[in-house]
């Protein structure tokens, strides 16, 4: 099942919008939305994976809520709740990230009248994640190789050494693969004033429309627009 | 014209009247020099020449690289058919002209093959319905259906060219302008690159190729062009090359046009020794000494083991080849032997007395700023006269205080190897050393190896060169999925050896 | 020699290498930022992150800056996707227009000043405020963060992360240690770029 990607820009942006602003239970409500998207991908495993240590950790925040654990205990639990709080709007992005194609992603913002200067610098910056960490792989590996670690007597006399042994390398590197992207992209004719065509088709379907109205109901119910919306408070 | 091309497309003759180009803001230090050079459509020719010629410049210049998108100082004229590029634009350039550049890993800007290939034809507008047809000829043409829909981080450096060639290919371009696409391949994927020009050639295209490995295209090439100082010194045809000799191709700093007379030439070497009764009387004498290892293994799932080795055996004190093809586990044996990766207890047995890893991108392991410091950083205690005397070893003392990020790649792959000298380890790996190096680039560095081995290092080195190998390796291991498949000294077996690599590469051309 | 030019002026190419490196520099700021801010998943450390984010992205913020051509288009994008990014992962849609206009400032000190130390100093200070920002949630919606926090956390810390917000002076400290932040990496970036990046030659 294929979403349209302005879809999922909708998707992400309600699901993760609500992380800090919003009951848990909302976000519940999108991961189950999401979870149903990625078992029609086949990912099926993946949402078994998150539901079990989800759920898990939930026993175990409602576990934890009634014992006394002390100050620095409080201080643990809720960094860790925060990573809690956040799951779900990972899940959501996952989805996204791994079932859109760069080219759909340029269609999807071209459509939506978004200037090829804005979406050729984002598209950069996903395609290069990947690319970030082989290169910062390979430099700590080098440094491994020298004995340059965190916590030296080397780096504990200078701090900044570390930032510097890490950061030099890295950034020689990325502007030399900078450069070589730019040449490559700019003779396969890729300019900010030209109109691009794509291969992608895409377009709204009714799955598209299911998860709009889905998306909208919800924010509609944290507005308090239904009389439901006491009942889901009461929630978690 | 070849039959059955359309009637519209164009002859594009490719004709540079007297450029000349310089980086710089003035002529007074021009790279290319007054350059006369016409190529005909449907023309196959090489520029070769050593590194810092020029060659590279030339292809830039006729992909229109220069004058529109690199600054510097240029007068004369590059035309394209009838059209001077300074009045196109490089868009309008790309639907004449594709190209094809030397590192795989940065050429793309999409995750999927498919939308790569696509990418093209879309940045020219044209139909998503021709563009699909496009694509899907492309996909066939080029034999890659395997690699349809996947992502292009997981692909190896040959498939990655392959897709940049199948991208350029799909947008149906008159002139395929290539800039050393061969120098981080191995054989198979050279070969599969050679076939692949061929094709092009015989669609009747026009290719520049600018390459020091001129054996892969001896059989497609119409002209080699060689290029010094900026200029066209020598043009042959391949034959004519490959009749003056190796001796002669070598003396011009380019690598063998026939891998063929590779033998004769590793013969003469170890004759050569056996006068001197140098290396051959030690490799006989040094065999007892070894150096082991034991289990080596690793694995991301223990059915699939990437590398199960129980025991590997490196003869002490001289450089071992690492062969075998690409995912063979070579990559990874290193980085066990170095402590990079696998389990921990492998980890701590090999920091005591591990093996040092010279990367391919030797950028990554220069940290400071001077190459003395660079070897100072891993020593214990740091000792700044033993380090002096490591940089005289290499050649590196008049540097000492320059960035080591600012020397040449030579030199800074020698600044690499001085600090795993100053580590203390006496195993130093090298990982595909002399990629995109051309003839006497390639000597220096087998140079500086033997003297590596001479002062007590074990060397071990991932190679995909035959002829480097025959110049300074003595052993020879070779690996198959994760396995060492045999190990042999080189002494005796040189044609066992290129006949081995080079097998599957003359299989594809014939 | 008759026809003699400098080549490479055209902007419409130089502009999509000022894309690139958007794209290429962005992706390394969210990384470091996110590395360094990952201190602050301690709450006492919170307001000692915005100090670690801008020391550690000085520096390449400094050699992005001195690498573009157009510095109020780039800089502006450059804070717009960390803002547009930050709004994904749940900090409320006013952190994008805070970035926007960031952005913008930052780009207009690289103009008026240049790209002399002077501009990049006050550029990357005025980026600096961008990860502060990142808390303004907390104080501007109090209630429901604590009424999320009061389900799971014990009355004590509640009642210090009340505290905490009901003053505004740690959020003036989260910006002030961040600006500080930006001040120090200021100089160690300053002379990274003469102690490296202008001996290599990235950097004329």
């Amino acid at each position: 099942m294929k979403l349209d990607p302005r879809t999922k820009l909708l998707l992400t942006l309600v699901a993760n919008g609500m992380i800090f602003t919003a009951p848990l239970a909302y976000s519940i409500l999108m991961v189950l939305a999401t979870s149903i998207l990625l078992i029609f991908e086949g990912k099926w495993r993946f949402v078994c994976a998150f539901f079990f240590v989800y759920l898990g950790a939930g026993v175990f925040f409602d576990a934890v809520k009634s014992l006394d654990i002390g100050t620095s205990g409080t201080i643990i639990v809720a960094s860790l709740f925060l990573i809690y709080r956040i799951m779900p709007g990972c899940v959501v992005l996952y989805y996204v990230m791994t079932t859109t194609k760069v080219n759909e992603f340029m269609a999807g913002m071209s459509r939506m009248h978004v200037p090829n200067k804005v979406t050729i610098p984002l598209i950069v910056m996903i395609r290069f994640f990947p690319t970030l960490f082989d290169e910062a792989r390979d430099i700590g590996h080098a440094m491994q190789m020298r004995g340059i670690r965190l916590f030296s007597l080397r780096t504990l006399t200078n701090p900044f050494s570390i930032l510097e042994y890490r950061l030099v390398p890295l950034l020689v590197s990325l502007t030399k693969i900078a450069d070589e992207l730019s040449i490559a992209v700019v003779t396969r004719g890729l300019s900010p004033e030209t109109r691009r065509t794509c291969i992608a088709t895409i377009g709204f379907r009714v799955q598209d429309v299911i998860v709009f109205v889905y998306c909208l109901a919800v924010v509609a119910l944290l507005c308090g627009i239904t009389p439901f919306s006491v009942i889901l408070e009461d929630g978690p | 014209m070849p039959k059955g091309r359309p009637i519209e497309s164009i002859i594009m003759t490719i004709t540079l009247k007297n450029v000349s180009f310089s980086y710089t803001d003035s002529l007074y230090d021009a790279v290319i020099k007054d350059l006369n050079l016409e190529i005909r459509s449907g023309e196959c020719v090489i520029l070769a020449g050593e590194s810092g010629c020029g060659k590279t410049t030339i292809s830039k210049l006729i992909n229109g690289l220069i004058p529109l998108y690199q600054s510097g100082t240029m007068s004369g004229d590059v035309l394209l058919g009838d059209k001077n590029t300074a009045d196109m634009t490089l868009a309008e350039i790309s639907r004449y002209v594709g190209s094809v550049f030397q590192n795989p890993r940065s050429q793309f800007f999409n995750i999927d093959t498919d939308s790569e290939i696509a990418f093209g034809c879309e940045n020219l507008g044209m139909d998503p319905e021709e563009i699909r047809e496009r694509v899907n000829r492309v996909v066939k043409e080029f034999h890659i259906e395997h690699l349809a829909g996947r992502n292009i981080f997981h692909l190896s450096g040959g498939e990655k060219q392959k897709i940049a060639c199948a991208s350029v290919s799909a947008t149906d371009p008159e002139i395929f302008v290539l800039d050393e696409p061969s120098a981080n391949l191995d054989l198979k994927s050279v070969a599969d690159l050679a076939e692949i020009v061929a094709r092009w050639k015989k669609a009747g295209k026009t290719v520049v190729v600018v390459e020091h490995r001129i054996h892969y295209l001896r059989d497609i090439a119409d002209r080699i062009c060689y290029v010094k100082e900026g200029r066209i010194a020598y043009e042959w045809t391949p034959a004519e090359l490959e009749a003056k000799g190796a001796e002669y191709a070598a003396s011009l700093g380019l690598r063998c046009v026939n891998l063929k007379q590779l033998n004769e030439m590793g013969d003469a070497r170890l004759r050569g020794h056996d006068k001197k009764g140098v290396i051959a009387g030690e490799a006989k004498q040094s065999l007892n000494e070894i150096l082991v290892f034991y289990d080596l293994h690793f694995a991301y799932n223990r059915k699939f083991p990437i590398l199960d080795i129980p025991t590997l055996t490196l003869p002490w004190g001289q450089i071992t080849a690492l062969i075998g093809h690409n995912g063979a586990g070579k990559s990874t044996l290193a980085q066990v032997l170095c402590g990079l990766c696998g389990a921990w207890r492998q980890k701590r047995k090999v920091r005591k007395y591990g093996a040092y890893l010279i990367m391919q991108d030797v950028n990554h392991q220069l940290f400071t700023e001077s190459v003395l410091e660079e070897v100072l950083l891993g020593m214990d205690p740091p000792n700044e006269k033993a380090a002096l005397e490591i940089l005289v070893g290499l050649n590196l003392e008049q540097y000492a205080y320059e960035h080591p990020m600012a020397l040449s790649g030579g030199q800074k792959q020698r600044v690499a190897i001085g600090s795993g000298v100053s580590s203390g380890r006496d195993i130093v790996v090298f990982d595909e050393p002399t990629s995109g190096l051309d003839y006497r680039q390639m000597l220096a560095v087998s140079a500086t190896l033997q003297k590596l081995a001479a002062s007590g290092k074990t060397l071990l080195v991932i190679t995909h060169d035959p002829e480097f190998i025959l110049n300074c390796c003595s052993n020879i291991i070779r690996m198959e999925h994760g396995k060492i498949a045999e190990q042999y000294p080189l002494q005796g077996n040189q044609e066992k050896l290129v006949q081995e690599m080079t097998t599957f590469s003359f299989d594809c051309l014939g | 020699m008759s026809n003699i030019r400098t080549t490479g002026k055209k902007s419409s190419n130089t502009l999509v290498r000022d894309l690139v490196n958007v794209g290429i520099f962005a992706a390394l700021y969210v990384v470091l930022a996110g590395i360094a801010a990952s201190v602050g998943f301690i709450p006492a450390f919170i307001i000692v992150s915005t100090f670690m984010v801008s020391l550690v992205t000085s520096v390449p913020l400094f050699l992005f800056f001195s690498k573009v051509e157009r510095p109020l288009l780039c800089c502006t994008l450059l804070c717009g996707f960390f803002g547009v990014l930050m709004v994904f992962t749940g900090h409320g849609i006013s952190i994008s227009a805070i970035g926007i206009v960031l952005g913008i400032v930052s780009g207009l000190c690289l103009k008026v000043f240049h790209k002399s130390f002077m501009g990049c100093f006050l550029a990357n200070v005025t980026i600096s405020f961008l990860p502060s920002s990142m808390m303004i949630p907390l104080w501007s919606s109090t209630e429901e963060y604590l009424a999320y926090c009061s389900s799971v956390c014990d009355a004590a810390y509640i009642a210090h992360l009340n505290e905490l917000s009901s003053s505004y002076w740690p959020l003036i400290g989260l910006f002030v240690f961040g600006a500080l932040g930006a001040v120090i990496g200021g100089f160690i970036a300053r002379r990274m770029m003469k102690k490296h990046f202008e001996r290599i030659g990235l950097v004329r």
